[in-house]
């Protein structure tokens, strides 16, 4: 069985051993990263930078909570943000694949970035095992390039730290309800943000869109888990299709996009079930998005497909 | 402990694989498929789950050395999608593309009662698949031990060898049964 306080002890010890100068470690608030900070700051103190982009692509007030988290955990951070130039790099972009490429090799030009102001040699990152066998790579097909895995530049120069390069999400959220930190359950969020939840071009008038969304999307599903109406799914969250559909609104015609409601069940990710939404709490998103997204959003779908055949994720 | 590694094939589950074992408390290893077989023996295993592969491979492609497994192991092996494939295709069965392929949840049904892999596995019970490709003949020295609807070779094993095929993932966590199956192999291998 995995050993959670026998892998604390024994990776702040490797991480001491290992990085010699500064690290910095790409934070973006969520479990892992939180998890690989704790970890390299227990190792190293402020010998530690923090870096959180906004890239544009978080979710509503994302980046003041990661801000307020990092005060709270008394890191030494910096603040990067780059939402205009990501939304520049994303400009007539509609592959999935190219939009995870472009926005990894954005991240990582920012750290080295601040890691030539700072002196920094190390970088570390909360890669964990699904990220890595999912970029492929070898024998392995790639299924999708993980920001922090398959879009990495070649040309690199920073030195890679993986501590958590072996584990899955249940272990990562074991070791951060070890280590007490609030984090533990908050639900994953990939590194591209929602440039991966807008099929088609991320621009930023869709990216309003989808942001709106997701924050009903979890507001709702959140409340319903508490009610005791429903189990908190692994991740729920909206993705924006934009194709347009016909509706009706107070005897006017409309012509809007659709948003997909996506919730899954999973315990490691590497396979998932669809989440039974109530169909009383469907009917409150429903209504909630459209009323909210009026003219631009006037159908709403349920996405009822399990890992396989597809994945959490759309793009 | 026992001691069981997990020959690489490219699957995206080889790594689950590997975590079950070591779940289990299995001494284990995931190593790929180009290491030859005098090398596992010297590191004295006592099982060997070959496991799925990248797209197709399973099909018509040589899996490194696991033809060299296949013939010189006295231990049990367990292969796993491709693995499995590629262990019916080394013994003379077939393989072909599935006329309708698995992806997802699927009800598996076992054929007899007392397998010693599928102990306290139900008859009927929900394991999870990706597959286009399947076993469509059977070798002359295996018997078939479970079925689905749409795939009628689910798993397979040796009259006379501990070698098991499955065509589904007992290793992932939405396999009902997955966790049982692996206790069961490691049962085997501890004989």
């Amino acid at each position: 069985m995995f050993n959670t306080e026998k892998f604390i002890e024994k990776t702040i010890s490797s991480l001491q051993k290992d990085i010699m100068g500064k690290a910095l470690i790409a934070f973006s608030g969520g479990v892992d990263s939180t998890v690989c900070a704790a970890l390299v700051n227990k190792a190293i103190g402020n010998r530690l930078i923090a870096v959180h982009v906004n890239t544009g692509y978080m979710r509503k007030n994302e980046s003041e909570q990661v801000t307020q988290m990092m005060e709270d955990l008394s890191f030494n951070y910096r603040l990067v943000d780059a939402s205009k130039e990501y939304y520049l790099a994303l400009k007539g972009v509609e592959d999935p694949e190219k939009k995870r490429k472009i926005i990894g090799e954005k991240f990582i030009r920012i750290f080295e970035k601040v890691a030539r102001a700072e002196k920094v040699e190390y970088l570390i990152q909360g890669t964990i095992a699904p990220d890595w066998i999912e970029s492929g790579g070898g024998l392995r097909d790639t299924i999708k390039s993980h920001h922090n895995v398959g879009g990495l530049p070649k040309d690199m120069k920073l030195k890679l730290v993986e501590p958590l390069h072996e584990l899955y999400k249940d272990e990562v959220r074991k070791v951060a309800r070890s280590l007490k930190l609030k984090v533990s359950e908050r639900q994953p969020f990939p590194g591209p943000g929602l440039a991966i939840r807008i099929i088609g071009e991320a621009t930023p008038e869709r990216t309003e869109l989808v942001r709106e969304a997701c924050d009903i999307v979890e507001k709702e599903i959140e409340r319903a888990s508490k009610q005791g109406l429903m189990e908190l799914p692994w991740q729920y969250f909206a993705v924006l299709i934009p194709i347009k559909t016909v509706g009706v609104h107070g005897d006017k015609r409309a012509y809007g996009n659709t948003i997909a409601i996506r919730a899954v069940q999973s315990v490691d990710a590497m396979t998932c079930h669809y989440s039974t939404i109530p169909h009383n709490i469907l009917d409150a998103i429903s209504t909630k998005i459209t009323n909210t997204l009026k003219d631009k959003v006037n159908r709403i779908v349920y996405d009822v497909t399990n890992k396989p055949p597809g994945t959490v994720e759309w793009e | 402990m026992v001691r069981i590694y997990v020959i690489d094939n490219g699957g995206q589950w080889t790594h689950r694989e590997w975590r079950t074992l070591r779940d289990l408390d299995v001494e284990t290893n995931i190593v790929p498929n180009t290491t030859l077989f005098k090398e596992l023996q010297k590191e004295k295993i006592q099982g060997l789950v070959l496991s799925g592969g990248a797209p197709r491979i399973g099909l018509n492609s040589n899996l490194g050395n696991c033809a060299e497994y296949l013939d010189k192991a006295d231990i049990p092996l367990l292969g796993i999608c491709a693995g499995h494939q590629f262990m019916a295709r080394h013994f003379g069965g077939i393989v072909k593309p599935s006329k309708i392929p698995e992806f997802g949840q699927v009800e598996l049904m076992l054929c007899h009662d007392d397998e010693p892999l599928f102990k306290g596995v139900l008859k009927k019970s929900i394991v999870w698949e990706s597959h286009n490709d399947e076993v469509t003949v059977l070798p002359k020295d295996f018997v078939k031990i479970a079925e689905s609807e749409n795939c009628k070779i689910q798993a397979i094993r040796h009259k006379k060898k501990q070698f098991y095929g499955l065509q589904f993932h007992p290793e992932v966590e939405h396999t009902q049964f997955g966790e049982q199956i692996f206790k069961n192999f490691i049962q085997l291998c501890e004989k």
